[in-house]
């Protein structure tokens, strides 16, 4: 498969190269005097125990991509095959098939094989359907090389779980 | 031959045959025009007014699908108002186009996608509904309609009127209340229907067998020939994962034009068949590749030395390639074998494309001489072991399960001494083979087919076959070399140096010139 460029329009403060610099600069420093002061003060946890401890992580934050599930139990997914040819690391299988109801196709196998995957988002960029989006989930580390291949049934997330993904994601895709 | 023009095209100099389509002259000079209805071979419609160029001297702009070269002629193409009327046909074309991309067989090699990428708006400007139409319309055995899809091009239209001279398909009612559907009283299914999913721009006609299958930009297209019958249509083989997803019509107008027929393409599932041998049988039982070589040498060498091989017979596989069948000659000549017979299973024919003969080189086993006669030597062969002269059989291919009648076929195969088989799948009535050779089908190949027109034309290979897999020909150059001592190699080139120095009718032609299109065998011959 030949490979292509495709240049992506970024929001503005991203190409202004030095304010996300500054305000990188700005948030580290920030810590750091907090973190001394709480220690002058005898201030114990610095850190969130985990796993007894967990902090719910923004909707930005990116894990592993699941599949949305609709009120009905079906998937959103159409099999249209875009998710996988955008996948940089070809960790997703997908065989289409035939169904009878209005949306004609759906995915008889959708494979994510996650030790591959790395998270970058680009199947929940590519997806026309909002089928597929980055969950929070990250604990997914398991003790056979099998058992990292996930079936459409594993991925399947239903919408509801998904909403704040959801609600950050429109926005971006807004027409002007 | 029509005279040669001169026309000039943004400037530049091209040459055309005079009264040719100018649309077609610009093509052939590389000369990138959109265009949907316009197809090389049906007439021409003019219905999408995509391809219009402005010509010097004509104050409106031209359709240059139905405007012949004339010599001096003088075309812009880069022009403002050809712009625009290209966003305005696409604008047109998707006021009411289903978003049906992302289930749409056709997305990845869409005209409507790819031409809207060049020359659409990015966005519409419409606000009224899409136009309702029927979707998955059932229209014929093997083919699918989906009406809002259809930019009314009229190829399909066209292709049924003109070529299938069937005409199932038309253009109902009209404007805005066009629609594109099968008469009342006609289905599409005549023997060349799936042609028009080909030739349909957009995703509107589409196969029964393709559809939801796979998306077509993860298809690796290998150029090769159908095996289907004697005509040889020239083909891409679609293949996915080492899997065959579809056969798709190569342009050869020596041979098959742009069509092919619906049996040939919907002909590819032996190859993934799970009952196919998949390692060779000796006596009945799996054995490894030097074992059965072994066993296969030997027992023909053991056969040989105590009945003679005037006592052994051979049937060689029309589905096999010049190369496989020339070294196959090779292998029993050095065994003496004198009985040669071919089984060729036959079929319903018509005047296009479709011949009796069902297999890809029946022509090339006649070519090389390897067998003689009418019927191909059959009843020769038959008669010599029913009478106990022939007491061995070398078998490839079973064509002889169809050709000849199953009692008759079980009592020559009972009376054998020694049997080898080489096929596709095991079968009980080759239980008392010594050894069974698992056959490569088309698609797993390199090699020349010869048509039954005597054109000599170029499989590849597409698939991979499993590690330490021997093709037909590797299993006759090993034996051969087995048994004759001869260091032969299977390479394609060496085998068609043999081929020339043997003198046949091949020798007059060189296997690296063989192109996408072909070579024909010299006039002589059968
Ligand atoms: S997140 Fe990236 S690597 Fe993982 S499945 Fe999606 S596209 Fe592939
Ligand atoms: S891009 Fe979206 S709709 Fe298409 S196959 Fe992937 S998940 Fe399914
Ligand atoms: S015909 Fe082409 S543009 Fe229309 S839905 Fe199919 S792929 Fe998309
Ligand atoms: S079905 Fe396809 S080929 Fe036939 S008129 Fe419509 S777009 Fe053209
Ligand atoms: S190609 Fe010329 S009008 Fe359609």
């Amino acid at each position: 498969m030949a490979a292509r460029v495709v240049k992506v329009a970024r929001p503005q403060p991203m190409t202004r190269r030095w304010t996300p610099l500054l305000v990188g600069l700005g948030v580290a420093i920030a810590h750091f005097f907090r973190n001394l002061l709480g220690f002058a003060r005898g201030r114990q946890d610095f850190t969130v125990y985990f796993p007894e401890q967990r902090f719910v992580q923004p909707p930005a934050m990116r894990g592993m991509p699941v599949l949305v599930q609709m009120p009905n139990g079906k998937e959103r997914c159409v099999a249209c095959g875009l998710c996988e040819f955008a996948c940089p690391t070809n960790c997703i299988t997908i065989f289409p098939a035939e169904t009878a109801s209005e949306v004609e196709r759906y995915p008889e196998v959708f494979d994510i094989d996650m030790s591959r995957c790395m998270f970058c988002g680009l199947c929940e960029e590519a997806c026309p359907e909002e089928a597929i989006v980055m969950s929070r989930q990250v604990e997914i580390a398991c003790y056979s090389r099998r058992g990292s291949l996930w079936h459409k049934q594993d991925l399947l997330v239903p919408e509801a779980e998904l909403k704040p993904r959801l609600d950050y994601l429109r926005p971006q895709y807004a027409r002007k | 031959m029509a005279k040669t023009v001169h026309v000039t095209v943004d400037g530049r100099t091209i040459e055309a045959a005079e009264g040719a389509p100018l649309l077609q002259a610009m093509l052939d000079a590389g000369i990138h025009i959109p265009h949907y209805c316009y197809h090389p071979k049906l007439t021409i419609d003019g219905s999408c007014r995509f391809c219009q160029v402005r010509i010097e001297g004509i104050p409106k702009l031209q359709i240059s699908c139905n405007t012949p070269v004339r010599d001096g002629m003088v075309v812009k193409t880069d022009d403002p108002e050809v712009h625009t009327v290209r966003r305005g046909v696409i604008e047109l074309l998707l006021l009411n186009h289903p978003l049906d991309c992302p289930i749409c067989d056709k997305a990845g090699e869409c005209w409507l996608q790819n031409y809207s990428m060049e020359f659409g708006a990015r966005e519409g400007r419409t606000i009224d509904p899409r136009r309702k139409r029927g979707k998955r319309l059932d229209i014929g055995e093997r083919m699918l309609l989906d009406q809002e899809r259809c930019i009314l091009c009229r190829r399909c239209v066209r292709f049924c009127n003109e070529i299938t001279k069937t005409g199932e398909l038309h253009i109902f009612t009209l404007g805005d209340h066009s629609k594109l559907d099968i008469y009342d009283d006609a289905r599409l299914d005549n023997p060349y229907s799936m042609n028009t999913a080909d030739i349909c721009p957009v995703g509107a006609l589409e196969t029964k067998d393709f559809h939801h299958k796979i998306r077509v930009w993860f298809l690796e297209e290998t150029a090769s020939v159908c095996p289907s019958c004697a005509n040889g249509c020239n083909i891409m083989i679609s293949a996915y994962r080492n899997r065959i997803w579809r056969l798709v019509p190569r342009r050869n107008d020596e041979v098959n034009d742009t069509w092919m027929c619906d049996a040939g393409r919907l002909n590819y599932r032996f190859v993934a068949d799970p009952e196919r041998l998949r390692a060779p049988l000796v006596d009945g039982a799996p054995a490894t590749w030097n074992e059965a070589l072994d066993r296969a040498a030997g027992a023909l060498g053991d056969f040989r030395k105590r009945q003679g091989g005037s006592a052994l017979g051979a049937i060689v596989s029309p589905h096999l390639t010049n190369e496989e069948n020339f070294r196959f000659g090779e292998l029993i000549h050095a065994l003496g074998v004198q009985q040669v017979a071919m089984a060729v299973k036959r079929g319903p024919a018509d005047d296009f494309l479709i011949k009796a003969e069902k297999a890809a080189n029946a022509r090339g086993v006649r070519e090389l001489r390897i067998v003689q006669g009418d019927d191909d030597g059959i009843e020769a062969l038959l008669g010599a072991i029913e009478s106990g002269m022939v007491k061995g059989l070398y078998l490839c291919g079973d064509d002889l399960l169809e050709t000849v009648p199953a009692d008759r076929l079980e009592r020559i195969l009972a009376q054998l001494e020694l049997l080898i088989v080489q096929t596709l799948r095991p079968n009980p009535r080759f239980a008392r083979a010594a050894v069974i050779f698992p056959t490569t089908t088309f698609a797993e190949k390199d090699g020349t087919f010869t048509n039954h027109a005597g054109r000599v034309q170029r499989i590849r290979k597409a698939l991979e076959t499993p590690a330490g897999w021997l093709n037909d020909g590797e299993i006759f150059t090993a034996l051969l070399n087995a048994i004759d001592a001869r260091g032969a190699s299977f390479a394609l080139d060496r085998v068609w140096g043999e081929m020339a120095r043997d003198g046949n009718v091949f020798s007059a032609l060189d296997f690296n010139e063989i192109g996408p299109r072909g070579m024909q065998l010299a006039a002589a011959g059968k």
